[in-house]
């Protein structure tokens, strides 16, 4: 396991961080950045690992912010449960969508997930005896274990963290394994997959269905964490491009990558935030060029570039320029 | 009798690609499918491979009803199949792309490598296992194909022009590769445009036209068929 | 009497629907590329259109010539600019750099003219004509009458002209048609100009009847999807049909449910249609379409 080295020290430093930290604001923005990368490493199994891009995941992150807090709201279940309840709803939801989406190919499948979100939005929105519409769902703030929310921002950092892990370690178990390369499979050329025994719609469907559980689990986080959230803030298509673009500027169907992205794209997006506030518009349009450019610039992100860097410069061997390796000798384990 | 082809048709909005072709191969041969371009060869594959639904007909496979089955199921049943256009999962290594089809018969990581290695060894990639497949000649990417094919162990394999594309010498090295496979037990239906490849290699040769069988038997019978030659007449029998 | 108003008023709003769809046709058949930023080139033509109205007092059909030729100059510019460098790339950056354009022109609209609903205001905006007891909207009567004429004239250009001929080759088969000395580049910039060309005339023909805002682009971009797959990628005349369908079906849907569910209702009824017959209620079949379906 010599290769997860690195990222395990790194755990441990991200662990440890919030006892030698008193910097509120600093743990504000990694738990952001963890919850994205959380987000994005789920999607990328569907749209890394199986190629499939969806630009809907909001949905998800929507119905389980949704999911959680209706009840909690309506029945008091503790929001630890409704988090089960959400990966339910959300698998259930993402099995519903893949159905007339996966018929699809290509960009008309990312088209598809584009509209289902904005239906979402839309119902959500005008439904508002059931959710309260453009007002929003607010949590009152009574902090205990049962009612997922912590009066300190540590034990929200953690949970993200241990939600992260999970993620990850379920990332890396697809990664090693068939269904891993049945994905890749899939998103290299899917009538070559079929003809090699894959049963490519029903491994579609599994990517999916992971992807959207943690998705709609990730949205009960956030419910928990922000305590206010309404269709703007959960459902719109910026999150859905946000999820995606960290995906994919941190390096698409990687183990990693999606976490790198989120280290780079969430701060980004903080300091933008920051820089404009009396031009309405500015940041964002210099978010635009800037997504244009780094996305031609890193067509495979940039954990790929990065890895290939750090084996130049601690890996002793020469590799011959034209001979192309992949990610890792199968061989040494 | 492991194939049976039984008046076989296929329509795409009023061309009949395939119209009516029947032959059979038996456990063990190497049967060669020749014809003009655009003779219904491919469609043909498609057909038996699962990858396109019949418009008529019916197909058997060891004695099963296989008719419109679905491409991966067919695999799993034992049908491998390459394609013309080489279709090798470019961005993952050539070790991984093998991989892909060994996972049809084993679940675990072990071995699927274990397999994958091995078939590798016989199609001569063994020293290129960690390249990325995009990277591979036409010539290595044609044997990447087969390897696919091959780790997927497979009764039945259908070899769609593997020599398509290659120069003399890189087809003298991969011949061999065709008999060795019959001699460890597996069943090939090859289509091809190299006469000679055809004549040495097949026990039997089906000869298509216009999507129906002209002709069929031994290579013998075949080059002294008038039909076969009249069908060739006037069309360019096409070298790699 | 209603249910027949309500109808003929979305045939001609469709007719704008299918304008936009067609041009979005145009680009998807020819180039393969999805323009996420489609709708925005809409936006840009409708600012525009206000723009000579606002500065020069021109009235949008007078204007309308200018902003399809400016249209089609920001057609070929983005294509030779933006796309045509990124052709070759994965189906992530493709998507990634029109979604970032799209991004770019929205910001760009609203830091320019900030986020008000800006519109015209024409003498016959409102006026009515009354056609066997039927009123009929009159900015939207001229603007399905100016379809019909660009549906005939798109019709004539692709089946007699040679440059028609040549994009519908690119479009059916791009490997033949540059072996036949086609340039390939050149049709795509004549495609994308002509593209987005389409959805400058349809701007025009929106303003009289709809005000302009900076995210205006996103509704009418997801309508112009749901029509192309309504009506079969790359099948100008199922664009054209699907166009209209949805006009209907979004007016009846206004009518009969309420407005805020007009987007719910026709993407179900898109979904239905990929769940029946994924290659359009117009397309004839399961075709070669390697982008789509």
């Amino acid at each position: 396991m010599k290769k997860h080295l690195l990222p395990i020290i790194l755990l441990i430093i991200a662990a440890v961080y919030p006892l030698v930290s008193n910097d509120r604001f600093m743990l504000n923005i990694l738990i952001m950045i963890l919850l994205y990368a959380t987000i994005a490493s789920g999607w990328n199994i569907l749209g890394g690992y199986a190629g499939q891009l969806s630009l809907g995941h909001a949905l998800f992150f929507g119905l389980g912010a949704y999911t959680s807090t209706l009840l909690y709201l309506n029945f008091g279940l503790s929001p630890w449960l409704g988090m089960l309840v959400a990966i339910v709803v959300c698998v259930l939801a993402g099995l519903l969508i893949g159905i007339p989406t996966f018929k699809l190919r290509g960009p008309f499948f990312t088209l598809g997930t584009i509209a289902f979100a904005e239906v979402v939005r839309h119902l959500t929105l005008f439904w508002r005896d059931l959710t309260n519409g453009s007002m929003g769902l607010n949590i009152k703030y009574e902090p205990s274990f049962a009612n997922l929310i912590f009066r300190e921002y540590e034990y929200y950092y953690w949970l993200i963290l241990g939600l992260l892990v999970l993620t990850t370690l379920l990332v890396i178990w697809i990664d090693r394994n068939k269904i891993g390369y049945y994905l890749k499979a899939i998103r290299e050329d899917e009538d070559a997959a079929q003809t090699l025994g894959i049963n490519t719609n029903k491994y579609k469907m599994l990517a999916m269905v992971i992807s959207t559980g943690i998705t709609g689990l990730a949205g009960v986080f956030y419910a928990q964490f922000n305590l206010f959230f309404e269709p703007e803030s959960v459902l719109h298509a910026n999150i859905s491009n946000e999820i995606a673009l960290i995906a994919i500027i941190g390096g698409v169907g990687t183990i990693y990558g999606p976490i790198l992205g989120a280290f780079i794209i969430i701060p980004l997006n903080e300091i933008l935030r920051a820089s404009f506030p009396d031009i309405h518009g500015m940041n964002f349009f210099i978010y635009g060029v800037l997504l244009i450019i780094i996305v031609i610039l890193t067509p495979n992100g940039l954990f790929p570039i990065l890895k290939r860097l750090w084996e130049r410069v601690f890996k002793k061997k020469q590799k011959p320029d034209d001979e192309v390796v992949t990610n890792y000798d199968l061989e040494s384990k | 009798m492991i194939l049976k082809v039984n008046d076989v048709s296929k329509h795409f909005r009023g061309v009949k690609a395939v119209n009516g072709a029947s032959f059979h191969v038996e456990e063990g041969e190497i049967v060669g499918v020749i014809g003009p371009n655009g003779a219904g060869k491919t469609t043909l594959f498609n057909l038996i491979s699962g990858s396109l639904p019949v418009t008529s007909g019916t197909i058997e496979f060891n004695g099963e009803n296989i008719t419109n089955q679905k491409a991966y199921v067919l695999c799993q049943k034992g049908i491998g199949r390459t394609y013309q256009v080489v279709k090798p999962f470019g961005g993952i290594s050539v070790l991984e792309n093998v991989m892909v089809g060994a996972f049809n018969r084993h679940n675990s990581r072990e071995k699927a490598v274990e397999n994958s290695l091995e078939v590798l060894k016989r199609v001569g990639l063994y020293e290129k296992r960690n390249q990325i497949g995009n990277s591979l000649t036409l010539a290595d990417k044609k044997r990447l194909e087969v390897a696919k094919a091959l780790a997927t162990e497979p009764k039945l394999l259908l070899l769609d022009e593997v020599m398509a594309g290659l120069n003399p010498t890189e087809v003298k090295e991969i011949l061999p590769l065709i008999t060795e496979l019959r001699a460890s037990g597996i069943t090939i239906v090859i289509i091809e445009h190299l006469m000679e490849v055809v004549m040495t290699t097949c026990d039997r040769i089906v000869v298509v036209h216009h999507g129906v069988k002209i002709a069929e038997g031994t290579p013998k019978e075949i080059s002294n068929n008038p039909e076969v030659i009249k069908a060739y007449l006037g069309e360019e029998v096409s070298y790699a | 009497m209603m249910i027949i108003q309500t109808i003929i008023s979305g045939i001609l709003l469709g007719g704008i629907y299918a304008l936009i769809s067609m041009g979005l046709n145009m680009i998807l058949g020819v180039v393969r590329i999805i323009n996420f930023a489609h709708g925005e080139f809409l936006m840009i033509a409708m600012y525009l259109s206000f723009i000579f109205y606002a500065w020069a007092g021109l009235d949008p059909y007078a204007s309308a010539i200018l902003v399809v030729v400016l249209l089609f100059l920001l057609g070929i510019v983005t294509q030779k600019g933006l796309i045509e460098p990124i052709l070759d790339k994965p189906a992530s950056t493709k998507i990634f750099v029109t979604l970032g354009l799209s991004i770019v022109l929205q910001n760009l609209a609203l830091m320019i003219f900030n986020a008000n609903y800006m519109s015209v205001s024409t003498p016959y905006q409102m006026s009515t004509i009354n056609l066997f007891g039927i009123a009929i909207s009159v900015p939207r009567l001229i603007a399905f009458i100016v379809v019909i004429a660009i549906v005939v004239l798109l019709y004539l250009f692709l089946q007699n002209t040679m440059v028609g001929r040549a994009i519908r080759a690119v479009s059916m088969q791009r490997q033949a048609a540059y072996l036949v000395g086609i340039n390939v580049k050149r049709i795509y910039l004549l495609a994308f100009g002509i593209g987005t060309a389409l959805v400058g005339l349809a701007g025009s023909m929106l303003m009289p009847i709809y005000s302009v805002y900076p995210t205006l682009g996103a509704s009418f971009v997801l309508i112009a999807f749901v029509v192309v797959v309504l009506g079969g990628m790359g099948n100008m005349f199922g664009a054209f049909y699907g166009g209209l369908l949805i006009g209907v079906i979004e007016s009846l849907a206004g009518v009969l449910f309420s407005p805020g569910l007009k987007e719910v209702v026709y993407f179900i009824i898109f979904i239905l249609v990929l769940l029946v017959k994924p290659s359009g209620i117009f397309s004839r079949g399961k075709g070669s379409e390697e982008v789509g379906l």
